[in-house]
């Protein structure tokens, strides 16, 4: 860990440990909240990257890496996901309109 | 812009300098990551897929008691913030926290587990089977041991590593870095349970 004294507290760990929470409750409680089926998803969606994003950035340190650790990280993941998703959703939607 | 680019190029790449700026046991785990979070990543997106193409997908809330997800959620963020603060406690050289927090970070593991077996042995009593399931399409059940197994198996040899590394840091053999890379794959197992717990309970 490049950054040690920055992110080395006890506090800032179990700052993130509340908020990760918190987030977790919200969702919970969406999850029993009516709703529109899209902006369900999508907020769902919102609250779980922002939970992938505290735990990459602050328990695994990804915020205080050097550029080329988080970019290889962001390449590799989302870029990729979303390469997965865009070449899977439209042919299990084009099959949908098939049956 | 190109010639910055390549500017950064030469000053990175050029030899005597490392672009990651980290050892070589923190760029490993980190490529590990990654290829093992494609990895889930591709089981997601075909879960994904299925669920589009079934006409009868389960409602997750009458199968699951979401509760008790709900519960293993909460357990497995704290085992990760007790582990960041074993990986905190190395670094300034607390040798009784590292072993405190470590062993908080392996009961909490052990009781995610334990509430997984109970989770697949309840399912499995009503029915659930990896080729058919008393709720919906049979894909359903396939999903279902396919991913949570999958984490589950991670969550296992995590338990076990961290078990390891807390007995060679009591008997000073392990390092703070090494303590820092158990914490990144434990992270990683709870940053994929996040996935996990979003698209196959709540979505």
């Amino acid at each position: 860990m490049t950054a040690t004294n920055e992110a080395g507290s006890y506090k800032l760990y179990w700052m993130i440990w509340g908020m990760l929470l918190a987030l977790t409750v919200v969702m919970l409680f969406l999850d029993s909240a009516p709703m529109p089926r899209a902006a369900f998803v999508l907020v769902m969606v919102g609250v779980m990257l922002t939970k992938a994003f505290l735990i990459a950035g602050y328990f695994m340190h990804l915020r205080y890496e050097a550029l080329f650790i988080r970019l290889s990280v962001f390449i590799g993941l989302l870029v990729n996901g979303a390469i997965l998703y865009f070449l899977i959703i439209p042919d299990a939607y084009r099959i949908l309109g098939m049956s | 812009m190109a010639e910055a680019a390549q500017q950064v190029m030469e000053d990175r790449w050029a030899g005597g300098t490392c672009p990651f700026d980290a050892g070589w046991r923190k760029v490993m785990m980190w490529t590990f990551i990654i290829t093992d979070g494609l990895l889930f990543a591709g089981f997601l997106a075909s879960y994904g897929y299925a669920r589009i193409m079934s006409g009868g997908w389960p409602n997750q809330s009458e199968v699951f008691s979401i509760p008790m997800i709900a519960l293993m959620t909460f357990i497995l963020i704290s085992s990760s913030a007790t582990m960041a603060s074993a990986v905190a406690a190395a670094q300034s050289g607390d040798r009784k926290g590292v072993s405190r927090f470590m062993l908080l970070t392996i009961v909490g593991g052990a009781i995610f587990l334990g509430m997984q077996v109970w989770e697949w042995s309840h399912l499995i009593h009503e029915g659930a089977r990896l080729y058919a399931n008393p709720w919906g399409d049979a894909a359903f059940g396939a999903y279902f041991f396919l991913i949570t197994g999958f984490h589950g198996t991670h969550v296992l040899s995590g338990v076990l590593i961290i078990a390891i590394m807390a007995l060679r840091w009591a008997k000073g053999s392990a390092t703070a870095e090494g303590i820092e890379m158990t914490g990144l794959y434990w992270h990683f197992v709870d940053l994929v349970w996040v996935f996990v717990f979003t698209c196959f309970y709540l979505l």
